[in-house]
Order: structure tokens, then sequence, then C-alpha cells
């Protein structure tokens, strides 16, 4: 009876560490990422109970505009499940980035896995740009123009979708000639990972 | 009189005037129910929180999976501004797919309710749902002709909810055209969470 109940008890619990009861999509329940060089297991909250509280349940957003579907033409949008897959096949493979647009402290508090912060102001200082875009593999030539034939794929997230820094950024980068087909914007942002109870990291 | 009147302007703007609006200079838009307009806004009210049902972070799976963002290519996925143009313009029907226990706590105003089911098997609800889109049976009573169909726009739960798309896929298989198919993924959750108005829609008699 003992065995039984400790056999029971055992496949119950290695039931819930596979994060099944609450899946990401009906073949993958979790996936590994790597935030600032450590595995992070990313799954969803499996407490069927839990609601969202705090700063990203609140629904009075004064002076935030609700941000259209698309921002430019070949830049992608993208919902949670693409954005796990960039994670795993460009972001895990160091052949893509996700970038994390909110403030500072806003990242430092908590973050999705995985993500680089780059405030979205920092658009503004000429320097920082050049060097960021120097990062993602662009050259910038001796006539000034800027080669991004090998640049990798960027994921940009904000706040959600009353927050107007990705599509500002994303439309700056265009400007500066990034291509649009390497941009991809994930519109939900923090507020629909917080919500969707995905897990996060603080930096 | 001219300063009166700007003064009277001045002080029904602040009374008056949203604070939160849909996109600046956009405070609020109109949609037709049963005849009558209706105001669709955002939450007016200071240090609101979504606290209903839709706060619910994980909903058990089976049945909830989080959803692709397009439900097949070719298929449009909209945004709040999208289905609101869609649906202050009448660009076609606006279709909740929800079972109907759902639709009757609340809804986007101005949605139809037709449970995805209705899409999905070979019934009389089927025939009659697909003849109100537009959708001719052939002579032999065995194929839809949807040459001249209606303009569609689905929405569900949200991100972790599969009725709207299952009744996309079923259109798809009986051969509905893609562009007349649009998708709103954010659904009834992203909706609240930007403080949008939603409506418990009046039993139909």
């Amino acid at each position: 009876m003992r065995i039984i109940l400790l056999a029971l008890i055992y496949t119950l619990s290695s039931y819930a560490g596979q994060f099944n009861k609450v899946r990401i999509t009906p073949e993958i329940s979790y996936i590994y990422v790597y935030h600032k060089g450590k595995a992070v297991k990313v799954h969803r909250i499996q407490d069927t109970k839990n609601k969202l509280t705090g700063e990203y349940a609140k629904t009075y957003r004064p002076n935030k505009d609700i941000q259209p579907i698309k921002i430019a033409k070949d830049v992608k949008t993208i919902g949670e499940v693409e954005l796990l897959r960039f994670m795993k096949k460009k972001v895990n493979k160091k052949r893509g980035i996700l970038v994390d647009l909110r403030t500072k402290k806003e990242y430092k508090e908590e973050s999705i896995p995985s993500a680089v912060n780059i405030p979205s102001k920092i658009i503004t200082n000429k320097v920082k740009v050049e060097k960021i875009l120097k990062i993602l593999g662009a050259v910038r030539l001796p006539d000034g123009s800027l080669d991004t034939s090998k640049v990798l794929g960027v994921a940009f997230y904000c706040n959600g979708l009353w927050s107007k820094k990705s599509s500002s950024f994303i439309k700056k980068f265009l400007e500066m000639g990034y291509p649009a087909d390497k941009i991809l914007y994930y519109r939900g942002g923090f507020q629909m990972w917080k919500i969707l109870g995905f897990t996060t990291v603080t930096n | 009189m001219t300063i009166k009147f700007i003064i009277f302007l001045l002080v029904s703007t602040l009374i008056y005037a949203n604070k939160v609006e849909i996109v600046k200079g956009l405070p609020f838009v109109t949609v037709e129910i049963d005849g009558k307009m209706f105001k669709i806004e955002r939450n007016q009210v200071k240090d609101s929180y979504l606290t209903n049902t839709f706060a619910l972070t994980s909903r058990p799976s089976p049945p909830f999976f989080i959803e692709p963002f397009s439900v097949s290519e070719g298929i449009e996925t909209y945004g709040e501004l999208e289905v609101l143009d869609f649906i202050s313009k009448k660009k076609g029907l606006f279709i909740d797919a929800r079972l109907s226990n759902w639709y009757k706590r609340s809804a986007i105003p101005s949605a139809l309710n037709i449970p995805f089911k209705h899409f999905l098997y070979e019934s009389d609800e089927q025939i009659k749902v697909f003849k109100k889109l537009g959708g001719v049976l052939n002579k032999s009573q065995d194929e839809w002709n949807f040459k001249h169909v209606k303009m569609l726009l689905f929405y569900c739960n949200g991100a972790w909810c599969g009725q709207s798309p299952t009744a996309i896929n079923a259109l798809l298989e009986n051969g509905y055209p893609k562009e007349k198919l649009k998708y709103y993924r954010g659904g009834m959750q992203s909706w609240q969470l930007l403080g949008l108005t939603t409506i418990v829609p009046k039993e139909k008699k």
C-alpha cells in the first residue's frame, strides 16, 4: 500500500515537474533558453487559480495609444509561440537577439528570459546606437553607408499593446537602414507575457 | 459672447473629454447594436485593474493552449484598432465564436454570437450559418459556393482560446476564401486589459 502511494506521489510530482497541466502548445510545455549564460526553463504558471495582479493588470492607461497590429511593411508581428521559437532557434544559437525596450528599472525588476535591455530613449544617442548596430553585425562603410548583409535577427518588445516604444524604435531602426525582414515585433509585450503566466527573470 | 462660448467649450471639454483615448484624437468609436448607436471607449477610472476571470494566467490544457499569431497563411490577424475600424464602418460580420455561456456573460459590443461548433459539423445549424454568411448550396446539396460571401472577423477569449481559430479552420476546409476571414487574436482578454467597453448582450427572443 505504502509503495503504491509513494509511486503515485512520485508520478504526480514528476508530472507536475513537466509543466503539463498548463502547457504552451499541445506539443510544448517548456523550453530552455540562455539568460546571461545560465539555462532557464521557460514554462507557464501551473496554478490554474493564479491571477495577474499589480502594475501589469492595470487597465487605466492615460496618454497611451493602442498600437496598430503592424508597424511597417515586412516587419513581422509575432505572438508568444513565434517568440519562443525565435528564442530557441536564434537567440540560443547566438543568431538572434531579443531586445527589451523598457526602462532599465523595469528590466531590472523583471523581464522575459534571454532578453537584453536597450532602453528605447537610447535611440537619440548616436554613439550608443552605432555600438548597438555593430553588435548586431552591421558594418559602417567608409562612404558612411551601412552594410547590413550579415546582421542578426532582432525581436523587440516593450510594455504591451499600449506602449509605442517598439514602434518608435523600429521605425528609427528602419530609417537607419536595418532590413525589415530581420526585425520581429512582439506586440503583446511584457503585459501579455505576464498575463499568460510565462516564466520571468530578475536582472 | 464669443468669450463665453469659448469658456463653455473649455468647461465642457474638461467635463466630458475622455482622458484615456483609444488613440490621440480618437476618444471613442460608435457601433450599431439593434438599430441603436453605442459608444466604445477606454476605462476612465483611475487605478483600475483587471480582476475578473480574464486576469487568470493559467487555463488548464487541454483544452487551452497558446494559439499561434496567425490561424493560417493569408488570413490577417487584427489588433484592437483594426477591430474598431471594422465594426464602426460595418465592413462585415463581427463574430464571437465562443460557446454561448461565455458570450452571455460579457462580449465585445456589436458582436454576433455564432458558437464555433456550428461551423464544425454538417448539420442543419451549419447550413443555416453558411447561408447567413452568403454561401449557396449546389443542386446536389453536397458542395458550398462561397463566391459572394461576407467579410468575417472572429474573436474569442484571447491568446489562450482556440474557439475562433477552430471556426476559421472549419470555414477554410469548406472552401471559404481566405481574404474574407480575419482573426482578432487578443480577444476578450486583451480588449479588457486595454480597458475597452464590453457589454452583457441582451437575450434575443
